[in-house]
């Protein structure tokens, strides 16, 4: 059996390789024919934005333990092209994409970006995953000329600080950012008058900082009742937490509000399992824990009970909000092509790649200053709700819901249910943005 | 012992660390403790490859890697018997050491340490790609054994019975371990060929054979960290060079090449950071190449090195 995998992987390898050779030399083929042939023949209709192809950056991190959130961004980008193109494309142009791993490290990021607008040519970039990497990408974007819509890495600070305060016109977010880990918590808990001592365990990096400082900023506002009572930090990629979780318990915490993600976060879970948590805490706030690999990943423990209904989580969407039928066809048509569940990276992706048509076909020009206009202000559907890019600070406003995480019946893996639903303007925050105490 | 699924109802409503310091010490030292056994595993391998071949190697976390993935596979995949799982993985990742020594390393014991660097440097690339290839990108998460569920009640907290499980298997291995060097034909010959290489071979010891024999020994120890954590962790490609820095700062600690050290390197590091976690949340990370700065003031050659 080993033998026989060993043997043909060889001969896929070779394969492959030979494949890639055959890829690499058929696409210089058709660019050298393209190149051929456009001086002598003459475009019949001149398309109006005046290129063949539209290029789309995308960046997101598609190696190591958090590879799933870069291939689902990937995911969602690369289906609304392909509808986007089989209808003709924008104005007649085609969408090409060029997907990049970012690796969550903002120097990678940031070559990653120059690249992609400098040498190959990317008319638009989106995507990145690292709230760090999202820091480092936004300041060179004027002097790139690009627009960057950022559709996952989620610190307050690229939206409030670099667009509302520093007038960064180039980047927008279309993802819900920290409000959501911090705000919307605090909304849902301040509802749950025994839940006094609340205990964090956040990943030692910017995400971690933002979230944890949002969420106590908001819950003593309506809460002066409650306390903080513990706090432990998770340098990246730790393997295992439980340190952290005997740490925060020994201080005999009713709640505990955590960011770890991907697959930490569902060692995490795995681990608190195993320290006996789940009975001692009344409610656990996994902030991204409604993201679909984190809800894979516990899928046994969730039918098994394990959780006893106090695990809680949100996501920057969830696949089974909201009822319409702008989400029902997207979640339809992903899980057609893909076979999985659409994560929030994947709607994010995927809505980034309409606002670009939208805004390209609004504008009906490929400058960044007339782009950025059509986007400021813009009102678009998409399968999370209605999107509206606030011209202040470039953020997409649009609510997603927090909830337990259940089985259903109708799904083969756990979902939110018990929906806590808060308009966005009640919990986003608003400029002008107080400054906020964060960091360890 | 708490049954899986009742609420605990015997723990103290109120715990808190006021009036309870020695118990919440105790307690976090014995979370410590099972942290530093998955440690102590990945050292060991390292520490022992290093003392006897004189090889860095770097490479030593994607041993670990595998074995985890291994592990995953035979276990979580194909639904093998747990333990015959992590001994069919430990086998698999013997081969792959072996392998490694007997076409790779073996040629390169005379070069500049330079070659060395940059070949187990290049190992890790390879197989994190071949583990991509081979199982994707995507992490993935392999079932806990029914029978290691549950806990039981230590100082009045729950612990894991997994993680006193762990901490059993690091401290039997620690002795297997000890045996096999001390009191074994094979062990005075890797100590005889680790203290003078051409005269162990004057006297009949088969160098590269035994070379071999140790390298592979070495990748067996990482695997073992790799499977024993599958229950509890996720296996994706990265955990290896997310362990390996670790690893380096133990043997380091503990004086690089010695076992002794390699051991109590792991205790010292896994414990600290978890009391750093308890009491100096904020210097938690900065801790550990802290006691690594002190140990290399005072004693250069580590603790336990000569």
């Amino acid at each position: 059996m080993r033998e026989r995998k060993k043997i043909s992987r060889r001969a896929f390898l070779k394969t492959a390789a030979a494949g890639i050779g055959g890829i690499t030399l058929g696409l210089k083929g058709i660019e050298a024919s393209a190149q051929d042939k456009t001086p002598a023949k003459a475009k019949p209709a001149r398309k109006a934005l005046g290129v063949d192809v539209i290029k789309l950056g995308g960046q997101g991190v598609i190696s190591g333990a958090h590879a799933d959130y870069g291939w689902q961004i990937q995911g969602g980008a690369t289906l609304a092209i392909e509808e986007i193109n089989a209808k003709g494309g924008v104005l007649g142009s085609k969408l090409e994409l060029k997907f990049m791993d970012e690796e969550l490290k903002p120097a990678v990021a940031v070559k990653n970006a120059r690249y992609l607008a400098t040498e190959w040519g990317a008319h638009l970039l989106f995507g990145v995953d690292s709230s760090g990497s999202a820091m480092a990408i936004g300041p060179i974007l004027p002097e790139l000329d690009r627009i960057c819509m950022f559709d996952h890495a989620s610190t307050h600070r690229l939206t409030e600080e670099l667009v509302y305060e520093k007038g960064i016109k180039q980047i927008f977010r279309i993802a819900a950012p920290v409000y959501q880990e911090g705000n919307l918590a605090a909304m849902i808990f301040k509802e749950f008058p025994n839940i006094k001592r609340w205990a964090g365990i956040h990943c030692d990096y910017e995400y971690g900082y933002s979230s944890w400082a949002l969420f106590k900023d908001t819950l003593k506002k309506y809460r002066p009742d409650v306390e903080f009572v513990a706090i432990a930090w998770a340098p990246f990629w730790t393997m295992d937490f439980s340190s952290h979780i005997s740490a925060v318990m020994a201080a005999n915490p009713d709640g505990i509000h955590a960011t770890p993600w991907a697959g930490e976060g569902v060692m995490l879970l795995r681990q608190a399992l195993m320290l006996g948590v789940f009975d001692k805490i009344q409610a656990w706030f996994q902030c991204m824990g409604a993201s679909v690999d984190i809800l894979e990943g516990i899928s046994n423990e969730v039918a098994a009970g394990k959780f006893k209904d106090k695990l809680w989580a949100t996501a920057r969407y969830i696949h089974n909000y909201p009822d319409t039928p702008e989400n029902k066809k997207f979640v339809e048509a992903f899980r057609k092509r893909w076979n999985r569940f659409p994560n929030y990276s994947a709607e994010n992706a995927y809505s980034t790649i309409y606002v670009f048509k939208a805004a390209l076909e609004k504008s009906r020009s490929l400058k960044t200053a007339d782009l950025v206009k059509a986007i400021e202000g813009m009102k678009i559907m998409t399968p999370a709700g209605e999107r509206f890019f606030r011209p202040e600070d470039h953020q997409a406003i649009y609510a997603v819901p927090g909830g337990r995480v259940v089985k259903d019946p109708n799904y083969p893996i756990p979902v939110l249910g018990d929906l806590k639903v808060f308009p966005a303007q009640a919990y986003y925050r608003n400029p002008p943005f107080e400054p906020l105490k964060m960091g360890k | 012992m708490i049954p899986p699924g009742e609420p605990d109802l015997t723990g103290s409503p109120s715990f808190d660390i006021e009036g309870k310091e020695m118990e919440t010490l105790a307690f976090q030292g014995l979370v410590g403790l099972s942290v530093a056994m998955y440690l102590w595993l990945l050292a060991a391998g390292l520490t022992i490859v290093f003392g006897v071949l004189g090889v860095l190697n770097f490479a030593h976390g994607s041993l670990f890697m595998l074995g985890a993935y291994f592990a995953f596979t035979f276990y979580g995949l194909w639904g093998v018997n747990f333990w015959l799982a992590i001994a069919l993985s430990l086998v698999s990742v013997a081969v792959v050491g072996y392998l490694m020594e007997r076409f790779f390393l073996r040629h390169i014991y005379n070069q500049d340490h330079a070659y060395q660097l940059l070949l187990t440097f290049g190992f890790i690339l390879i197989l994190d790609d071949a583990v991509k290839i081979v199982w994707g990108g995507v992490a993935k998460i392999p079932p806990m054994p029914s029978f290691f569920e549950g806990t039981v009640s230590v100082v009045g907290r729950p612990f894991p019975v997994y993680n006193l499980f762990i901490i059993g298997a690091g401290l039997f291995v620690a002795v297997l371990v000890w045996l096999l060097f001390e009191k074994t034909w094979w062990g005075k010959m890797v100590r005889a060929s680790a203290s003078d290489r051409e005269m162990a071979g004057a006297i009949g010891i088969n160098i590269p054979t035994l070379f071999t024999g140790v390298f592979a020994f070495g990748a067996i120890l990482a695997a073992l960290g790799g499977a024993l954590g599958t229950p509890v962790r996720v296996v994706a490609p990265g955990i290896g060079a997310a362990m390996i820095i670790q690893a380096f700062i133990i043997t380091v600690i503990g004086g690089l090449g010695n076992l002794k050290g390699a051991f109590v390197g792991a205790l010292i590091v896994g414990t600290l950071s978890a009391y750093g976690i308890l009491l100096f949340p904020v210097f938690e990370l900065f801790l550990i190449f802290l006691i690594m700065a002190v140990v290399l003031m005072i004693k250069p050659q580590g603790l336990f090195g000569s």
